[in-house]
């Protein structure tokens, strides 16, 4: 009989060894997920667990996860959730309390995200996921242009200040312009044109910059607080930019932004970026400028800094069969082994200890300017119908900044608009 | 004898002149087909340098990216399984349901006819959700016979319709005679309806394999990591944040080849078809 | 050894046979019925079903609500909607013609051979096998001001420097021509094909007759042709009123709403505000919208016995 039970348990050991979890992921397309995928098979050998992995554009990321995520199915176990959507599917999800304590990696402790990011994935007052990338506006300016003495003359005769990291929105605007019309860029300004979200975020940029929130949740609904006023200043301030912005410019999204940036041989002088690109901007397989732009936070506009952020998290769906295993990823993913070299990769997650890593000082001068900007983070409001939103603010915002429409009444649309849009959500 | 000489030296020069012409169309017309081929041997730093182009840059690296990208090439060899299924089926069971719709009368027939082409008409993405929900109740999500069965559903009624003209012109003296001779409707249909209408057929097969390569919406909501298809794995390639323009170009020239290929064995049919004798008497 | 008289066993094999003739249709049709129904029916139902609630797209967002004919007020109120029903229809009553025009211009032009010509016509139709997501971007980039070659070859011909697709009159042009750029040779090769089928003792025979090129067009070839052209140009318009990827690469319906066309604000109602049920109404309405076409076409000259009169002419 004790044979057999020692057959048995050995069986059993066996089986359990031997059975491949699966798991099912979602990720964004981006270079940073992308990088974690090189070292996903030392996760599978030791853990045992296999990983299934769709990568999509973060449109239709979420469109699948709208899609195949309820609270009885779900066709993933992990889902990367952009900041904006954690609202929508919180409720969908697996508070991280409840998350398993890991077999082969240990529960992160989400102290070690940085706060300014971990706000991220707070909803209704519990931590739902785990933010996974520390992703916010950082300036880039062109370090080549700035130090070049010929320049710098010119441009403090001119002007009657030393030429620069802006510090300012009207220092952007002087150098940019410099810039410009001598013809020595294509564009002393890189605006974004491209996806709701996207303009979203630079009209908030501007607005907070100038001094007005626009939508805030008072009394438990998100109520309209915009001051018209202030806001068309910033409307008008990016129209200025917008002059001095390359050809194309009303369309120009991130591709066409890192074409201008980082293809022309002329480039642009100043614009911000998400983190999650500089690995392309750096890489001089496909930038000419890469080793050649120096970091900072934003400008301040009249009103202070601000970075508008626009982070990710990683979910776990209520409905999914292989919690645990899907838990053990996250784990793997924000441990400290794999953050810090996530950040060798040039790539930047959520880890402070990996970010503020003495060892990468020199040699990745982001980060330096991410830890800067994260003083200044700022979110874009978050509610259930802030596509509808989004996209009333990119299509007056557009018409606004390139003068198919006065400043004035662009905005003027968007209030109108985006009352409208809240008052038929039942706020 | 001189008129004669005239005629043919005239027909000599207007097919000189038509030649000279249609190279011309066609170099227009594959103007945009060029710029995509070429752009798939150049970096991606220069495809948006908006330089013009040099010899020196081309390069197989972005071939060489696509091709060990392994996502791409299951998404190669799902759609060209899911492309000849759908389309072996679409063609037979389209070309029986066109032939029935051509040459019976029968109470509803119009009705059922045109209920195919409203069918056809519905845009993908407002069918796209209610399909979901009933392949994953049935076990069909993610799967081969789950987007082959979404495709055929668009490419039977497309099929149905494209067939009709050829059909309807065939003289139904041929089928008539071999059925006073003994033959059964199903064997008039095989052995003698079909290889009539062989260019019809041909076309029919060629669009409804392309209306299946190329199509994106039902592959991108119903299949996920394992019977993704060729469209999906170049939309990862298309760069929203990031440069890759040079691979996206790659993976499409190498996705046209594929059809390109059908279409030219698909060709050899048709000509065949045409030589074997003239549709009418 | 039957007692049956040779007459009622005549009459009995003429009975078989009248059932099995009223039999063959059903056999003929039934699987693409079949197939065709199990998979598209629910989808359709489902749609008018949903088309009633307040239905999101996702779980999290709450509650469905039955709203009855909430959602159809709602579009017939909408700006958007119309606005997109006014584009499509631009676009399809634009583009179609002009397919139709090059494509049987091309097919007659290439229905000789010459030198090369098997190539020519092979080459041709490479643009329809172009997918749609690359045409659409290849499109986006040749029009990009800085780099673009095609935005390029327009200034070198004294065009404005404008961003094409920044501006809501050449963005539309724009979706525009590349659907005519793309689907022109699918035009024609239904009309090549056909035309090759024109007995070749036809045509000589009017040439002896002393027919000249026109008259031979006017009155023989296009009304061979016409069941062709006729199915094309409805092959085209279920194409067209499905036509998404390309369209939504280029320009994602902008700038604005320039060039939202039917599906594309369809997606952004179902994907975009998370409105299932809104979304459904618009299929819906596209489906009305079809049926009434089909109906007129069934009385106008499309139905299916004038079609078989006119081939038979």
């Amino acid at each position: 009989m004790k044979k057999a039970l020692i057959v048995l348990a050995f069986v059993l050991a066996f089986a359990s060894m031997v059975s491949a979890q699966t798991i099912n992921v979602l990720f964004w397309d981006d270079a940073y997920p992308r990088t974690l995928m090189e070292r996903i098979p030392e996760f599978e050998k030791a853990t045992g667990i296999k990983v299934n992995i769709e990568i999509l554009q973060p449109p239709q990321v979420f469109t699948k996860t709208s899609v195949s995520v309820s609270k009885d199915h779900t066709d993933y176990d992990l889902v990367c959730v952009d900041e904006g959507n954690i609202p929508l599917f919180a409720s969908l999800m697996l508070p991280y309390d409840q998350w398993g304590p890991g077999k082969v990696f240990k529960k992160i402790d989400p102290n070690t995200v940085t706060p300014a990011m971990l706000d991220v994935a707070q909803w209704d007052g519990k931590l739902i996921g785990l933010p996974i990338n520390g992703n916010l506006y950082v300036w880039m300016t062109r370090k080549d242009l700035i130090e070049n003495p010929k320049y710098k003359a010119d441009f403090k005769a001119k002007y009657g200040y030393d030429l620069g990291v802006p510090q300012t929105f009207q220092q952007m605007l002087d150098e940019g312009t410099y810039f410009y019309d001598n013809g020595i860029v294509s564009g002393g300004f890189g605006p974004f044109n491209g996806g709701p979200a996207g303009v979203f975020g630079e009209a908030i940029f501007m607005w907070e910059s100038y001094g007005t929130h626009f939508i805030e949740w008072v009394k438990g609904k998100p109520t309209l607080v915009v001051d018209k006023a202030k806001a068309v200043q910033g409307m008008e301030f990016y129209k200025k930019l917008m002059k001095i912005s390359p050809k194309g410019a009303e369309t120009m999204a991130h591709v066409e932004r890192q074409a201008a940036f980082c293809a022309d041989p002329k480039g642009v002088f100043t614009q911000f970026i998400w983190p999650a690109q500089i690995a392309s901007y750096e890489d001089p397989d496909k930038s000419l400028v890469a080793g050649k732009i120096v970091y900072s936070a934003p400008p301040a506009g009249p009103a202070g800094r601000f970075a508008i952020r626009g982070t990710w998290a990683v979910n776990i769906p209520l409905a999914s069969k292989n919690k645990d295993a899907a838990a053990e990823f996250v784990y793997w993913w924000a441990s400290k082994d794999i953050a810090t070299w996530l950040v060798e990769k040039n790539t930047v997650p959520a880890r402070t200890d990996a970010l503020t890593d003495p060892r990468f000082a020199k040699t990745k001068p982001w980060l330096a300017a991410i830890a800067e900007s994260m003083k200044y983070a700022a979110a874009r409001p978050r509610f259930n119908e802030v596509a509808q939103v989004q996209d009333i603010v990119k299509k007056y915002w557009i018409m606004g900044i390139t003068g198919q429409m006065p400043c004035d009444d662009a905005m003027q649309k968007i209030i109108d608009e985006t009352k409208d849009v809240l008052k038929k959500a039942g706020y | 004898m001189k008129r004669f000489l005239k005629k043919r030296t005239r027909k000599i020069i207007l097919n000189s002149i038509i030649a000279i012409v249609a190279f011309l169309v066609l170099a227009i017309e594959l103007y945009p087909i060029a710029i995509t081929v070429i752009n798939g041997f150049r970096r991606d730093i220069n495809i948006l340098s908006g330089q013009p182009l040099q010899l020196k840059q081309l390069t197989f690296r972005s071939y060489e990216l696509v091709l060990k990208n392994a996502g791409f090439r299951l998404g190669m060899q799902n759609s060209i399984i899911v492309g000849l299924l759908s389309t072996a089926i679409s063609v037979m069971i389209g070309a029986m349901a066109s032939y029935g719709i051509a040459r019976f009368r029968f109470k509803g027939r119009n009705g059922l006819a045109y209920s195919f082409l409203v069918f056809r008409m519905l845009p993908q993405i407002s069918l796209v959700i209610s399909l979901y929900l009933m392949f994953s109740a049935v076990g069909l999500r993610d799967t081969i016979t789950g987007i082959t069965l979404a495709h055929t559903s668009f490419n039977v009624p497309y099929v149905i319709w494209l067939l009709l003209p050829f059909f309807t012109a065939v003289d139904k003296a041929y089928e008539e005679a071999a059925m006073v001779d003994g033959c059964t409707r199903q064997g008039v249909f095989f052995k003698i309806f079909l290889p009539i209408v062989a260019p019809g057929l041909v076309v029919a097969a060629v669009f409804a394999f392309l209306n299946s390569w190329n199509e994106f919406m039902y592959a991108l909501i119903l299949t996920g990591v394992k019977a993704k298809t060729a469209p999906i794995a170049i939309n990862g390639l298309l760069g929203g944040e990031t440069l890759t323009w040079g691979q996206a170009c790659a993976a499409g020239t190498i996705m046209l080849v594929p059809v390109f290929i059908f279409t030219l064995a698909m060709q050899k049919f048709l000509i065949r078809g045409i030589t074997a004798g003239g549709v009418k008497g | 050894m039957s007692s049956r008289k040779p007459a009622t066993e005549l009459l009995r094999a003429q009975v078989q046979s009248g059932k099995a003739r009223r039999r063959a249709p059903f056999l003929f049709l039934a699987p693409a019925i079949i197939v065709v129904f199990a998979v598209l029916i629910f989808p359709i139902i489902f749609s008018l079903f949903v088309s009633t609630y307040n239905w999101p797209l996702s779980q999290g967002a709450g509650v469905r609500r039955f709203v009855g004919f909430g959602n159809y007020t709602a579009l017939a109120q909408d700006p958007e909607f119309w606005n997109s029903l006014k584009l499509q229809l631009g676009f399809i009553f634009i583009a179609i013609p002009i397919e139709l025009l090059f494509g049987f211009a091309a097919a007659l032009l290439l229905n000789r051979e010459f030198f090369g010509a098997k190539i020519v016509r092979s080459l041709l139709l490479l643009p329809v096998f172009f997918l749609p997501i690359l045409s659409g971007m290849t499109w986006r980039f040749m029009l990009q001001p800085r780099y673009g070659p095609l935005n390029a070859l327009l200034l070198k011909l004294g065009a404005p420097e404008i961003t094409w697709l920044g501006n809501p009159a050449t963005a539309y042009a724009a979706i525009i021509v590349q659907d005519i750029w793309r689907m022109w040779p699918f035009m024609f090769m239904l009309l090549y094909a056909a035309l090759t089928a024109i007995p070749q003792e036809l045509m000589e025979a009017a040439e002896i007759d002393g027919a000249g090129f026109w008259l031979k067009l006017r009155s023989l070839t296009i009304p061979l042709l016409m069941p062709t052209i006729l199915t094309a140009i409805l092959l085209r318009i279920i194409d067209a009123l499905r036509v998404f990827s390309e369209v939504y690469v280029m320009t994602e319906g902008g700038p604005g709403s320039a060039t939202m066309l039917f599906s594309l604000y369809t997606q952004r109602q179902a994907f975009g505000y998370q409105k299932v049920g809104m979304a459904s109404a618009m299929a819906i309405f596209l489906l009305v919208l079809s049926i009434v076409f089909a109906l007129t076409l069934v009385r106008k000259n499309m139905s299916l016995d004038v079609l078989e009169e006119k081939a038979g002419a």
